[in-house]
């Protein structure tokens, strides 16, 4: 066993063994179980450092790999380490761009706004005019974002990445992570690590969300300068604006709260349901409040897709949900691949509709999409339902959609604005020309019996 | 008789109207009543929200006829995005091709300087 081993084993063992009497020595109830070993999960992952940050925010949005207690313990995963000296981001910036900084930059601030374990950034300003990919020319000394990949960042990440693999499969030959499918999640790790390092594919789909919402006036993205990109530099506009955490101030300073809060949940069903794209990695740091009330979407890292065919079956589980239908919910749910076995369908079928009543349909009290959610999974779970990984991943970017919502504005109820938004979708798909074809004989034998009877 | 059969059938599809309406008009309020914990659990629910909906939007259709609004022709909204469509491809492409060129320049600077060295 290396040393580093032998850290990550002894780290995980403590926080494990501390969060035992939290879950009365294994005799409290299953909930309180999991959410205690989850919590003491997370914060090895926090003390083990970034690379393990890094792995539980993969984990966090794979609810078909992971527990849902977990899932939404590793949310709260915060990625930050001290910030690397200017003059190696500097290096990188001048060796990436072939330029001195100089002639790419006006005051380029030495410390950085933000610091993550792959990437730092760095305000400055442009030396000379760019036109980007969308909206208006950003003339010299436009503020922009350098985001700058960190030397050595995949290979101190990669290297922790073998070490966990190493304890992970150890884990799983003694049978303590059978609810973590464990090397699944390692080699999405592997996928989502390449992705993240290549920082173009961030600004590709930065553009493509600006292209799709530009009819909206309440959405933005910062505009890309692609003449100062390349694989480890992403150069975008510098936003203004407020976090989420700090909406008090936005609201007082004239921002509509529950407009905006409204409108984030229309937006990302129209991505659904509409686009078939979706930024699924939605949270506080990743959004704005602008001061002329828009929503500034950054961090494209993980995208999610959705073919027309599961748009419309998206949609019917959706509407399902909202109007409290569980049989329509999971007919429709088996179109996705979430196949429940036929004897145990009553039983779900049963539990779904008992957690709708109770989670979303309680008079006075706003739907809680995220409590229906974790309940909906356990129940899958406690089945033996396999998730697939698209619909865990939807499930998951809806509850972040109620929690960003809720930041914004903590007594919505998003299932207002999901109901008319599936309604009209499946209104639309209704009247097809070929579904009409293929429905009209039935509906009017339909109509023949009822009249005969 | 045959007037009477008539006025008898004129009656019924009356009768057939009226009911409709008389149901139509239920699930719109139904619908328009629903609210979190209210909603009816079942396809029923879905019906009568979808009912509201149209009720809603018929009224709208009939302020805009009555303001004498006119929809905007389909083929010029279609061309629009089509245009749309394509200015953004092409500005993509050009983001690519200028970072592409940003990266080869580098390339060659840094060639340029270790064949200096």
């Amino acid at each position: 066993m290396s040393r580093r081993t032998g850290v990550i084993t002894r780290t995980f063992a403590l926080h494990w063994a501390r969060a035992l009497p939290g879950a009365r020595f294994g005799f409290a109830p299953r909930a309180t179980r999991r959410a205690a070993f989850a919590r003491a999960t997370r914060l090895a992952l926090e003390e083990l450092g970034p690379a393990f940050v890094k792995l539980g925010q993969v984990a966090s949005v794979r609810p078909d790999l992971v527990p849902p207690e977990y899932v939404f313990e590793f949310e709260q995963l915060q990625d930050r380490v001290l910030p690397l000296p200017a003059s190696e981001i500097e290096a990188v910036i001048c060796r990436e761009l072939g330029r001195p900084l100089s002639e790419l930059f006006d005051d380029f601030e030495r410390e950085p706004v933000a610091a993550a374990s792959i990437a730092q950034v760095h305000r400055a300003t442009l030396v000379r005019e760019v036109r980007p990919v969308i909206g208006e020319v950003m003339p010299a000394g436009t503020p922009v974002a350098v985001k700058v990949v960190r030397p050595r960042a995949a290979g101190v990440i990669e290297a922790d990445l073998a070490e966990a693999r190493r304890v992970l499969g150890r884990l799983d030959r003694l049978g303590l992570s059978r609810r973590i499918d464990a090397p699944a999640l390692l080699e999405e790790f592997a996928a989502s690590l390449a992705s993240e390092l290549d920082l173009r594919n961030e600004g590709r789909v930065s553009d493509r969300f600006a292209h799709d919402f530009r009819d909206d006036p309440f959405v933005m993205t910062p505009r890309i300068a692609w003449t100062h990109c390349s694989r480890s530099v992403l150069t975008m506009e510098y936003v203004e604006g407020w976090r989420l955490t700090e909406i008090d101030d936005a609201a007082r300073a004239g921002v509509d709260a529950f407009h905006l809060a409204v409108h984030g949940a229309e937006v990302f069903m129209r991505q659904v349901l509409v686009l078939g794209r979706y930024h699924a990695d939605l949270h506080p740091a990743n959004l704005f409040v602008t001061p002329d009330s828009r929503i500034c979407y950054l961090d494209f890292g993980i995208v999610g897709t959705t073919e027309p065919a599961e748009r419309i079956n998206i949609a019917q589980v959706l509407a399902a949900t909202v109007y409290g239908d569980a049989d329509r919910a999971l007919c429709y749910s088996a179109e996705l691949g979430l196949v429940v076995p036929p004897h145990k369908q009553r039983e779900v079928r049963e539990r779904v509709g008992e957690l709708m009543d109770r989670t979303l349909n309680v008079p006075g009290r706003p739907a809680d999409i995220k409590g229906f959610a974790t309940g909906f999974l356990s129940v899958m779970a406690d089945a033996r339902v396999p998730i697939p990984a698209g619909y865990g991943l939807l499930v998951k970017a809806l509850v972040t959609v109620e929690g960003v919502a809720r930041a914004i504005y903590p007594e919505i109820d998003i299932t207002k604005s999901a109901k008319p938004f599936a309604t009209r979708l499946i209104a639309a798909h209704m009247a097809r020309p070929d579904r009409i074809a293929e429905r009209l004989p039935a509906a009017l034998r339909a109509a023949l019996r009822e009249l005969a009877s | 008789m045959a007037e009477d059969q008539f006025i008898r059938f004129l009656a019924a599809w009356a009768l057939v109207h009226e009911t409709a309406d008389e149901g139509w008009k239920a699930a719109v309020a139904r619908g328009a009543g629903q609210e979190t914990g209210s909603m009816g659990a079942g396809p029923e629910a879905f019906v009568d929200g979808l009912s509201a909906m149209v009720a809603e939007e018929k009224e709208r259709l009939k302020a805009s006829l009555a303001a004498g609004e006119v929809e905007p022709a389909g083929s010029k909204a279609g061309l629009e995005s089509k245009l749309d469509d394509l200015l953004f491809e092409v500005g993509e492409l050009r983001g690519r091709l200028e970072s592409m060129q940003t990266t080869l320049d580098a390339v060659l600077a840094e060639a340029a300087e270790s064949g200096e060295k």
